[in-house]
């Protein structure tokens, strides 16, 4: 039921600046991640949208109205941390109640609301207990239901599964994307893990030294990545970013090997791509050959690591796929599913559609 | 030569015959003699007390006497004899309870909204402010007392309770701030943020979250600020004469012409350890959990 806009924000602490000129629109009900390497900024941003940290320049606006002076408390906003933040001395019952404490609710109304958002995520044997009695996804579950309490007019979760082991962060990553469909209140979410954003996300903004690289649905920054830094962020394994010379119509990679590959201009590049659309090929259409350096097992699916040259490539294969160590095997590239981006500031080249130029 | 009792040697080799080896120490002599050790630090620190203790419940003649030393038939009457006249230790008892009392209810508080400024908030000359609330307490008492005198005189107050509250406030104060300020700094700030978040003011967090969570630590600081006051002397001599004696002085009292009533300064210093062993006793638990908070999470 809010929308925010952040227009020009500034950060600095000191000499250091954090954000800089930061532009971003999340709309009403959208669930937007800010995903990015610790010190990027996407905390600090965050934070100036609770009130907890002021924009050093720039406005925060929520439905238009200026926030910047307003104080956290009038904020309405709800927010998770990465610690929780629990009150230690009180009663999960009471960590829970005490936003509505705050509001002059009686001790019954309060109840009631709590006895419900404990209910949504399964609490309610819990709530007598104190937050250190509890294991850290039942303190997460806590500090959600604190947040869920009340209807806030924003979310904002500040990395709150990275505190969890693999499996439950898993399972609680599902928790809060049913809990976001289900309520529809714009929600601001912080995380360096780019599956939660991947999984979470109705947009994605992708951020880096402060400044926002690519902001598009989690669709678009997969298949359509603005940058070598974004394309080399996202997905598991990341994108494969292969530095090449290009000289005419002939690719090479480092240590001279030759690629099968139209490049798009002259110079140095990086050829990009992503280890699903790398298969296996017959030595005469192969883009490269190259030697198997690892093999994994992935349960449902396989993954490879081939060496040429200075380079190394990941693929996925097929569950069935055997390969040994040392073998040496041809790759290739659906050309369409090729990226390049200039080597020197890592900008995407857009190549006009082609017809294939292999062989 | 004797065999080592551990005599893990060498090919077959007794261990003791090893040049440079040193053989253990048998684990239970070791053990006896840090219970020794122990046993005599803790005679060290308990024998006056012991002594004192005994002395109290002695007849003035006992006292002298080394026959009498641990055997003799205890008696109450030092106890009685210190609460009637010329002692009156009762009046002292009250003067230093409500003196310590007093301190500790207006120091705590004040200390701790100092503390928590020095612990959250950034200002200027803010290190150096800190150290100089410590510093303050590295002036030797015997400097100050003499212009606290020449003070309270100016406006009236001497040998009053308000003088000597606002004495010991003045040394209580830096000790409980920079007590206090570790105990809040160990307060994660993001309980505070999520309080304000939550829709708190900050006196409302202070009041609700910082303080609750910190309030083992506090608990201490307000033993260690009662007892501290509770003993201090020599403010206490200078600036009271007769109305305001508190025990410490009121335990001088007891050299007297006849020389050295020392039944009765074992009573009354009896009286003046009694209620900190009783308060210690009943906090240690809190004591304890602040000393060894943080170290897990």
């Amino acid at each position: 039921m809010t929308q925010i806009s952040l227009r020009g924000v500034h950060k600095a602490f000191g000499a250091v600046h954090v954000v800089s000129d930061l532009h971003l629109d999340i709309t009403d009900r959208e669930f937007l991640v800010l995903l990015g390497p610790s010190g990027c900024g996407k905390t600090t941003t965050m934070r100036m949208v609770a009130g907890l940290e002021h924009a050093t320049q720039g406005e925060i606006t929520f439905d238009g109205r200026r926030m910047n002076e307003v104080p956290t408390r009038a904020r309405d906003v709800a927010m998770v941390f990465q610690n929780y933040g629990l009150y230690p001395h009180m009663s999960v019952a009471d960590n829970i109640g005490y936003p509505l404490k705050l509001r002059g609710l009686s001790r019954s109304e309060r109840d009631a609301a709590v006895r419900r958002a404990a209910a949504r995520v399964e609490l309610e044997p819990y709530l007598n207990r104190r937050p250190r009695e509890l294991s850290g996804g039942q303190r997460q579950r806590v500090a959600l239901a604190r947040s869920i309490v009340r209807t806030p007019r924003v979310f904002l979760m500040d990395e709150p599964l990275s505190n969890l082991d693999a499996k439950l962060r898993v399972a609680m990553r599902a928790e809060i994307k049913h809990l976001a469909h289900e309520l529809q209140v714009t929600t601001l979410y912080v995380t360096h893990d780019q599956v939660e954003a991947m999984t979470l996300a109705h947009r994605v903004a992708i951020m880096k030294d402060g400044v926002i690289r690519q902001l598009a649905t989690p669709e678009q920054i997969y298949d359509d990545p603005t940058d070598a830094y974004v394309a080399g962020f996202i997905g598991s394994p990341p994108m494969n970013l292969i530095p090449v010379h290009a000289e005419g119509n002939e690719v090479r990679a480092e240590g001279g090997v030759r690629l099968a590959v139209a490049p798009p201009r002259a110079g140095r590049l990086l050829m990009g791509a992503r280890a699903e659309d790398i298969v296996l090929a017959s030595d005469r259409d192969a883009l490269v050959d190259a030697e198997v350096f690892a093999f994994e097992l992935l349960g449902d699916s396989t993954q490879v690591t081939v060496k040429f040259g200075h380079t190394s490539v990941a693929l996925k294969g097929e569950r069935s796929l055997r390969l040994a160590m040392g073998e040496r095997i041809g790759l290739r590239v659906r050309p369409e599913r090729v990226y390049w981006f200039d080597a020197d500031n890592g900008q995407r080249i857009r190549t006009a559609p082609r017809a294939p130029a292999m062989t | 030569m004797m065999t080592a009792p551990t005599a893990a040697g060498v090919q077959g080799t007794p261990a003791a015959l090893i040049p440079g080896y040193v053989a253990p120490w048998p684990e239970t002599a070791r053990d006896w003699l840090a219970r020794m050790l122990v046993f005599t630090g803790i005679c060290a620190i308990l024998m006056p007390i012991a002594w004192i203790l005994l002395t109290a419940f002695k007849l003035p003649r006992e006292v002298y006497s080394l026959d009498s030393a641990l055997v003799f038939t205890p008696t109450l009457d030092n106890f009685r004899t210190v609460f009637e006249p010329p002692w009156n230790l009762g009046d002292k008892i009250v003067n230093s309870l409500v003196v310590a009392a007093c301190t500790v209810l207006l120091a705590i508080p004040m200390a701790t909204m100092a503390a928590y400024a020095f612990s959250r908030f950034d200002f200027r000359f803010k290190q150096a402010l800190f150290l100089v609330v410590i510093a303050s307490q590295f002036i030797p008492a015997a400097v100050v007392v003499l212009p606290y005198f020449l003070m309270f005189k100016q406006i009236g107050l001497l040998d009053t309770r308000i003088a000597l509250v606002l004495v010991n406030m003045s040394i209580v104060l830096p000790y409980a701030v920079w007590m206090l300020k570790g105990f809040i700094d160990a307060v994660p700030l993001e309980v505070e943020e999520s309080a304000m978040v939550d829709g708190a003011h900050r006196a409302r967090v202070i009041a609700e979250i910082v303080v609750p969570t910190a309030l083992p630590g506090i608990i201490t600081a307000a033993v260690f600020s009662f007892t501290l006051t509770w003993n201090e002397f020599l403010f206490a001599l200078i600036i009271t004469k007769q109305d305001a004696l508190t025990l410490p002085i009121g335990l001088i009292g007891f050299r007297t012409e006849r020389g050295d009533l020392w039944e009765l300064m074992a009573a009354g210093g009896t009286l003046i350890t009694a209620p900190m062993f009783i308060l210690s006793l009943l906090v240690q638990k809190q004591f304890i959990q602040s000393l060894t908070a943080g170290s897990s999470r």
